[in-house]
């Protein structure tokens, strides 16, 4: 009887001891961090719920005059007092397009053009701050000289006369001119941390055993980079979506598909504030505002995990 | 401090500096012609097109068309236009509105800059105090723990671009309350000049694009203040003081906050060169009159002449405030030499 | 060392400040003008900008009228007033025709003066009429329409001019000298134009009849101040007007005009969207429009219309237009874009009460427009043209894409959003259709008159209000310029020119020699309409309704439903009846 007691307690014991240990494992792990988890959960969530929406919900509302117009979001009513439908419980706006919809295809848009422009960058930074911190000399004066050039450069500017002159261009389109644009700044911080790490331990390890330059670069060093290229990722990223933000706004970029900066275009051009159709223009910009948070808590807590020291604080 | 007897700038270094300086403009000012020359149609010989259909009523319309196009050297070689258009962005020779024809683009961009560098110089300069007060208030021990949990929390606004705080305030103290004009950047109907009523009109214009700047931008400075603050907490000369018994508030001023703002500077007037986009969106949206609204006419109008000096511009005005800094940074900063690593 | 470093920087950032505020630039309109109350200023809604503010020659093209200087400075002959259908003698007494009408002789008012004090007389009417007719290089529709016309000028006396036509012309007098629409034959003062090269004149400063005369005006506003003077008060006309002064500010944009109504900086405003004009009214019910409730809006004489391109291919095949017409949908324009406040144009006609035998004819014989899409009927017509659809759901032929570019003028909202929404339509029937903004000045001062579009959106079948010919006539081929010149008067820009097209003119050039309200007018219309309906050359599409905003914070006596004493459009020549019957408000802030 003790002895079934006995060891029916240690295993409990011992159940309770793994799982603490799992949980001091999970809070140990510097990917783990509060920050972190809360940023990636926020993007998630808005990916999911433009990939379920797109499900759930009828993308086709996004088209002009598929929706009544002028619709308050369920509960609310509008001048006219014509309360919200549950056909349209965000709302719509004033050339009858359906408020839910534009969200469901509008948001995972924008976060599209910020990603598309930020693998671009970063490839082409991954590979211009290896072979400056790596090869250095000429290439590397040249490399930095370009990356410091062309940092100062306004894309916003740059891509309004790319607009203006060429005409109408689509996401993927944006996100690759945006990229343009997103490389420099990866490109001088792996090359930084590039020419630290060059004289560290174990580079110069793989050296002596005869390993290949790409071998080195690409097997040896990137794997250390890895937090610092997932921050710079998230970093160039947000630029990029604020930069597409910023052009559509304009009235520029795509034009027939939905973007959340494209529908706030519309909105201050209807004088949406004057009409009190706040749904119109603050559901996207709460959205979008959303989404900058959650960017911003990412790049934080990727930032703790490239940095321990600002664990502590 | 550090014994420093000369603060001339080292040739060498001026020259770097210089040279990255022009580089920057020149790169920019080619990519801006490239681009045009990409598309089947060349918006420059399109423009003069419109032009010269619609400029039977301008005196002397004709003299100006074929300035413009010597100017352009439409039939020229390629090197040779592209030469022509380096030689008249030296001179600032933007070429003569579409729009506004025939007005220079030079004249529309002179009107409207001094509106985008008043707003911007206001904004940033409150940002930067708020911040930093922010940021050193969080830093210091004796701050309540309220103020500790209120500050970080309003941190989080840094993350969302100025147009969309621009929105929400235009929304809250325009539309609804009615506390500030919606757009503009001065009454209809007030004189411009040193008068009492252009003054009050153009702060009530330019308040609500200041504060949506601000409210997004002060905490960039809390943050940067924070850092700086802990760090130098820990420096000796402070732990001297606390052992000397000095008031804290004495020591805040006298030691921590002078010691900290020096970097703060620096990261100031590079601010300044990155605000200049998103300040240009914040004044689309409240039709102020500086460049954001002429660009955004210009998109519109389909100016392109307006388009590309305001872009230029707008270009030069970053690089220059990076230049500026690289300049400055080591009077400000007694620890940092020129051409010295930082 | 370091201490003067900081001292430098610090001191170089003080200039930089105090530069930066000097800079504000203080270059102002205002200075000069002596000071007057804004209780006795009325504030008009100019829709474009001033860009030749010392520039007054009308004859060429710009902003040289609507800015105040039809409606304030130079005054009309006669105005045609859409409240009673009736032509009001204002510098004119009477204009009489002989019975063929082709000889008119028109009567003018004694004791009219120029604003400098010489005398208004047939001088300044015969030297005006002979420029027009004398000169090349005019481009204002009202002179070129007056040139095609007159054959003749003769002086009779001091007060009487006659002028032969070319051809018989029954509507010569409303058409030329009755504000028909937006403007008219403006009389230039002789004693300052002699001797100027017409082209090139900029008329600076000017000077005219009316009431008001100029002040100053820069991009964005043109001031006028009354001429106490006036010699309508002194010869009895009409009293002064009450407002001291008129000016006209470039409001920019719906939003501005909005705001500047609700806080009662703004008299008069043009065009607001439905929605934008109900909030305004919930926050200032001392704004009015038209109407006191739904719609609130007053039917423009110009009904909206999609202009095609007949040389460019496809569309140079009539059954590709008409492929086009089914795909319109009339209805969802109103909804959308007028938001319910207007209707679907039956033909091209304005739906006003005049007009109703002739639209009847058209409408009789089959020829009424439909309210929404055919889109089966679209389909079968491009499939019969050799297209197919491609699996992007674009109409395809030999590998080349079905595409459109449509052609919006950026000045309105109304313009933009209903070129939006035909590009949507049209999109989702297989064409790819582009919206192209385009600029106000280049619209009307190049594309259009050239010719260089493939569609674009605008009212070029205006004109008449109460007889069908003046509307009619501008798609027959009496004066086809080739593509690349300009169409004069902005007539038949589409360069329509079949056989189609000689049939269609033969019948409207008949229309024109019969006097007005001639029994056998609505069926020739009706005879020339199949035509239109057969070639399509242009697709009319809604009637234009126009929420105009009146704020009676200030001043009172604005035309209204329910005091339609003139058509109420500010920017026209006729405003001339509006500004003497305003009055203070009483009571007023």
């Amino acid at each position: 009887m003790t002895a079934t007691a006995n060891t029916a307690m240690s295993k409990a014991e011992e159940r309770e001891a793994r799982r603490r240990a799992k949980r001091l494992k999970r809070f140990d792990s510097p990917w783990m961090n509060p920050k972190l988890l809360w940023g990636a959960g926020i993007l998630i969530g808005i990916l999911l719920f433009g990939f379920f929406g797109r499900l759930l919900w009828d993308p086709e509302l996004v088209f002009i005059g598929s929706a009544p117009l002028n619709l308050p979001p369920l509960g609310f009513e509008n001048l006219r007092g014509d309360g919200g439908s549950t056909a349209h419980p965000l709302g719509t706006q004033s050339s009858g397009r359906d408020i839910l919809a534009l969200l469901i295809v509008g948001a995972p848009n924008t976060l599209f053009i910020g990603v598309i422009a930020s693998l671009i960058g970063m490839a082409i930074g991954i590979v211009l701050g290896f072979s400056a911190g790596f090869i250095g000399g000429r290439t590397d004066d040249v490399i930095r000289v370009i990356a410091d050039v062309m940092i100062t450069i306004p894309p916003l500017m740059v891509l309004i006369v790319f607009q203006t002159s060429i005409g109408e261009i689509g996401i993927v389109m944006m996100g690759v001119l945006l990229s343009g644009f997103m490389w420099q700044s990866p490109t001088r911080l792996i090359r930084a941390q590039v020419l630290s790490m060059r004289e560290s331990g174990y580079v110069r390890m793989a050296r002596l055993s005869g390993a290949s330059t790409f071998d080195i670069m690409f097997k040896e060093m990137l794997p250390n980079l890895v937090p610092y290229l997932f921050g710079s990722f998230i970093a160039i990223a947000t630029t990029a979506i604020v930069t597409a933000v910023g052009l559509e706004t304009l009235g520029l970029g795509p034009q027939r598909v939905p973007t959340l900066g494209r529908v706030i275009y519309e909105a201050i051009d209807s004088a949406a504030l004057l009409r009190n159709m706040w749904w119109w223009w603050g559901i996207p910009t709460a959205l979008l505002a959303t989404m900058f948070i959650g960017l911003l808590l990412v790049n934080l807590g990727l930032d703790e995990v490239a940095n321990p020291k600002l664990r502590k604080v | 401090m550090s014994g420093g007897t000369t603060k001339a700038i080292p040739v060498e270094y001026l020259f770097n500096r210089l040279l990255t300086f022009f580089l920057t403009v020149f790169i920019a000012a080619s990519i801006i012609w490239l681009i045009p020359r990409l598309s089947p149609i060349d918006p420059a010989e399109a423009m003069l097109g419109r032009m010269a259909a619609g400029a039977g009523f301008v005196e002397n319309a004709d003299q100006i068309l074929a300035d413009l196009r010597t100017q352009f050297g439409l039939d020229e070689p390629l090197w040779k236009q592209y030469l022509a258009y380096l030689k008249s962005l030296a001179v600032f020779d933007f070429g003569v509105s579409v729009a506004n024809f025939p007005t220079p683009v030079a004249q529309m961009l002179a009107a409207a800059l001094p509106w985008t560098i008043g707003l911007m110089i206001v904004s940033v300069v409150i940002a930067f105090i708020i911040g930093n007060a922010a940021g050193a208030f969080m830093a210091w021990q004796e701050t309540p723990k309220t103020w500790k949990v209120v500050i970080p929390a309003a941190m989080i606004f840094t993350s969302i671009p100025p147009i969309l705080s621009g929105l929400l305030l235009m929304w809250l103290f325009s539309a609804q309350l009615g506390w500030f004009p919606l757009t503009g950047s001065y009454g209809l109907f007030v004189t411009p000049g040193w008068n009492w009523e252009f003054i009050y009109s153009v702060i009530e214009h330019g308040a609500l694009p200041a504060l949506s700047i601000v409210v997004v931008t002060f905490g960039f400075w809390a943050l940067g203040m924070r850092g700086l603050m802990t760090t130098v907490q820990s420096e000796d000369y402070v732990q001297l003081a606390k052992a000397k018994g000095l008031r804290p508030r004495y020591i805040l001023y006298r030691y921590m906050i002078r010691n900290a703002i020096l970097p703060q500077v620096t990261a100031f007037a590079l601010k300044i060169g990155l605000l200049v986009t998103g300040q240009i969106l914040v004044e689309r949206i409240f039709s102020y009159n500086g460049m954001g609204k002429l660009i955004y006419d210009a998109i519109l109008n389909q100016d392109f002449a307006v388009i590309q000096g305001a872009s230029y511009v707008v270009i030069l005005m970053t690089a220059a405030s990076v230049l500026l800094v690289d300049l400055l940074y080591p009077f400000i900063d007694p620890r940092i030499r020129h051409g010295g690593g930082r | 060392m370091g201490r003067r470093g900081k001292q430098l920087v610090l001191g170089a950032l003080g200039v930089a400040v105090l530069l930066a505020l000097i800079a504000i630039p203080y270059r102002d309109p205002m200075s000069g003008d002596a000071p007057i109350a804004r209780e006795d200023t009325v504030i008009f809604d100019l829709d474009r900008s001033i860009k030749n503010p010392r520039n007054f020659n009308w004859l060429t093209p710009g902003v040289k009228r609507l800015h105040g200087a039809h409606q304030a400075m130079w005054e009309p002959l006669f105005v045609l007033n859409y409240a009673n259908g009736e032509l009001e003698p204002w510098l004119g007494l009477s204009i009489e025709s002989n019975a063929s009408h082709d000889v008119w002789t028109l009567v003018l008012r004694q004791g009219v003066e120029w604003s400098d004090g010489e005398a208004f007389d047939a001088d300044d009417v015969e030297f005006t009429a002979r420029m027009l007719m004398d000169s090349d290089a005019i481009s204002a529709r009202e002179a070129i329409r007056f040139k095609a016309q007159v054959d003749d000028v003769e002086k009779i006396d001091s007060h009487t001019i006659q002028f032969r036509l070319k051809q018989p012309n029954p509507g010569f007098h409303i058409e030329n000298f009755g504000v028909l629409n937006f403007s008219s034959f403006l009389v230039m003062p002789e004693h300052i134009w002699r001797g100027q090269t017409v082209g090139s004149f900029d008329f600076f400063p000017p000077i005219g009849t009316g009431p008001y005369t100029f002040s100053s005006a820069t991009s964005q506003r043109a001031i006028w101040d009354r001429d106490d003077n006036w010699w309508g008060a002194r010869a009895g006309f009409l009293e002064l007007p009450a407002p001291k002064r008129l000016v006209w500010i470039e409001t920019g944009g719906q939003e501005n005009r909005a705001q500047l109504l609700r806080s009662n900086q703004l008299d008069a405003g043009q065009h607001l969207a439905l929605g934008i004009f109900e909030a305004i009214q919930a926050r200032n019910p001392n704004v009015v429009s038209w109407h006191d409730g739904f719609p609130y809006s007053w039917t423009d004489p110009c009904p909206r219309q999609l202009e095609i391109n007949a040389t460019v291919e496809p569309w140079d095949n009539p059954a590709m237009r008409k492929a086009i017409a089914h795909i319109v949908d009339r209805q969802q324009i109103i909804d959308i874009v007028y938001e319910g406040s207007t209707v679907p144009s039956k033909t091209m006609f304005v739906q006003y009460g005049a007009m109703q035998p002739f639209i009847d004819a058209v409408v009789d014989a089959g020829y009424e427009l439909p309210t929404r899409a055919n889109l089966e009927a679209a389909h079968a017509i491009i499939e019969d043209n050799g297209y197919s659809m491609g699996d992007d759901g674009t109409y395809v032929k030999d590998g080349v894409p079905l595409t459109t570019r449509i052609l919006a003028n950026t000045a309105s909202a109304e313009t933009t959003g209903t070129v939006d929404l035909l590009v949507e339509q049209l999109q989702r029937a297989g064409i790819d259709a582009r919206s192209v903004p385009v600029e106000d000045g280049v619209f009307w001062g190049e594309v259009i008159p050239l010719g260089d579009y493939e569609m674009s959106y605008s009212w070029l079948s205006c004109g008449s209000v109460n007889e069908p010919w003046a509307s009619m006539v501008r798609y027959t081929n009496n004066s086809m310029a080739p593509i690349g010149e300009r169409a004069p008067g902005y007539n038949n820009t589409g360069r329509w020119d079949t056989d189609a097209t000689d049939r269609y003119t033969a019948v409207v050039n008949r229309i024109g020699q019969l006097s007005l309200g001639d029994p056998q007018i609505p069926g020739l219309v009706a005879e020339a309409y199949r035509e239109l309906d057969a070639e399509t050359p242009f697709i009319p599409l809604v009637q234009a309704a126009k929420v105009l905003s009146f704020n009676e914070t200030h001043w009172t006596g604005w035309p209204r439903a329910n005091d339609f004493y003139v058509h109420p459009m500010h920017w026209w020549n006729s405003t001339h009846l509006i500004i003497h019957q305003l009055e203070k408000a009483d009571g007023g802030p």
